[in-house]
């Protein structure tokens, strides 16, 4: 059954801008890199001696930030794909399970954002070398760089699934994004139980393991709580 | 004309407008609580930098971003099942649909902003800020960075009625609205990024000869300039929409 969902979902989302979204994320994060690096490269790299961690500090700078707003978009864009034609009752009244309905949304989302964190390890490694940055390449970095901040950021996408698909005004889940958004951007001043902080990497620690080990955790602890939520309620 | 206005403001009443609308005060008051200690630092100018604080992340970002929230809501109802249609049936013109969308979008602006001043002010007596509270810098920067938001709003409300659904425009607008927090450490281009002027018309350490905090030249040029492009490019469009 999910995987006849999930191949309905994937054709739902096809040409309406959901993987263009996926792909402009990470190509934004690098290409502000880009213009930082353009207009005064020789600034930053007498910054720092580790000129690739300095490089990668500014681009996980904007990761995170991009990562949380995006979630917020593409729940939202997600949810209207059913609201616009009122059809969460249709896709209901077929023979499949409310948890299904859910999970396969769930899947799509996190399927759009594996994307994306790919194409920023790809892009931020072809930007790194393009700079010049030095011989030794820290692969492992650019790695947990790329796929740390989507892990950690598992709970905040659990919440705006919720949030969106059991929103009538998408109006809500979007306020609750930039709200999100805004905690993501004051990371610095949270303390650590903060879901948002989360996908920055800080923590008291400097332990980014840990934030990707709680999102991942707490993450499935609010999908659950999300999935019963909606099979619980009405569809209208 | 007046009927028009009434209808759109009934819309809005059933829109759940509120949260969004207070979403403004909850950043102003998170911001302000998370930078109290450092505020109470330095004596002689604890408004000055409470308000510099709070500003920066509220007028760098919180209010680009709401701007796309609030044209989405306007055009939500039409955006239903067939709402356009039947709203441009009626014996109204296209252009005053828009002029009036428009402008209860500024007036959502303006509440916001003035709802922000509320808390500026009730963040300093919480903090228990003794210095008279400095009125008139307050004013011009709450103005300013309501008249900055007038090109933006003119671009979301092109954008909410040429998309369908909520998240297009609103990514149109997250996209335009990150590379501010760049551009504003740039002196080249910062004053010509319609993305950064709620922040830098809001920016109470800038230029303080003129009415607002930027030149006139600026003002006229680039929020202004801006407006007019997005205001004509939406009116247009609006124009020629097939409903």
């Amino acid at each position: 059954m999910i995987e006849n969902l999930l191949s309905s979902d994937f054709l739902k989302i096809k040409r309406k801008g959901f993987w263009l979204l996926a792909f402009l994320g990470p190509f934004g994060v690098v290409a502000l890199q880009m213009v930082n690096y353009g207009v005064r490269k020789d600034y930053l790299l007498q910054q720092s001696n580790d000129d690739w961690g300095y490089y990668l500090g500014n681009v996980q700078s904007f990761t995170p930030l991009a990562l949380v707003l995006g979630i917020a978009i593409l729940t939202s864009f997600m949810a209207s794909i059913e609201n616009e034609t009122n059809a969460w009752k249709q896709l209901i009244a077929l023979p499949v399970t409310k948890m299904g309905v859910y999970l396969s949304k769930f899947t799509v989302l996190a399927c759009l954002l594996l994307f994306s964190s790919i194409l920023l390890m790809v892009f931020t490694l072809a930007f790194g070398l393009v700079l010049d940055l030095g011989s030794v390449v820290p692969y492992l970095d650019i790695v947990q760089y790329s796929f740390y901040p989507f892990l950690a950021s598992l709970p905040i996408l659990a919440l705006q699934l919720w949030v969106s698909t059991v929103s009538q005004n998408q109006g809500i889940p979007i306020t609750v994004g930039i709200l999100g958004f805004i905690l993501t951007y004051s990371a610095f001043f949270l303390p650590d139980w903060v879901i948002w902080k989360w996908p920055s990497l800080m923590n008291d620690a400097n332990e980014p393991v840990q934030n990707v080990l709680l999102g991942v955790g707490v993450g499935c602890l609010l999908y659950v709580v999300g999935m019963i939520d909606f099979t619980r309620r009405d569809v209208k | 004309m007046l009927g028009l206005l009434q209808s759109e403001w009934f819309k809005l009443r059933k829109s759940k407008v509120l949260p969004i609308l207070l979403s403004g005060p909850l950043v102003g008051f998170f911001v302000g609580f998370a930078l109290r200690y450092e505020a109470n630092e330095l004596q002689g100018q604890e408004w000055y930098l409470t308000i510099l604080y709070m500003n920066l992340t509220y007028a760098l970002l919180f209010l680009p971003l709401i701007t796309g929230v609030l044209a989405g809501v306007i055009c939500r109802y039409e955006h239903q099942s067939g709402g356009w249609k039947q709203l441009l049936a009626l014996p109204v013109s296209r252009g005053k649909v828009f002029v009036i969308k428009y402008m209860l979008m500024l007036l959502l602006v303006l509440l916001i902003q003035l709802l922000y001043l509320g808390t500026i002010i009730a963040v300093g007596a919480i903090n228990g800020i003794s210095e008279p509270f400095p009125i008139e810098v307050v004013w011009k920067s709450i103005l300013g960075g309501w008249v900055a938001t007038f090109p933006l709003l003119a671009l979301q409300l092109w954008m909410s009625i040429l998309f369908k659904s909520f998240a297009a425009p609103f990514a149109v607008n997250v996209i335009l609205t990150l590379p501010s927090i760049l551009v504003i450490n740039s002196e080249r281009f910062g004053p010509y990024y319609p993305w950064a002027q709620p922040f830098s018309m809001m920016y109470i350490g800038g230029n303080e000869g003129d009415v607002f905090f930027i030149p006139w030249e600026q003002l006229l040029t680039v929020v202004g300039g801006s407006f007019v492009l997005f205001f004509l490019g939406g009116f247009l469009y609006f124009q020629r929409k097939a409903a």
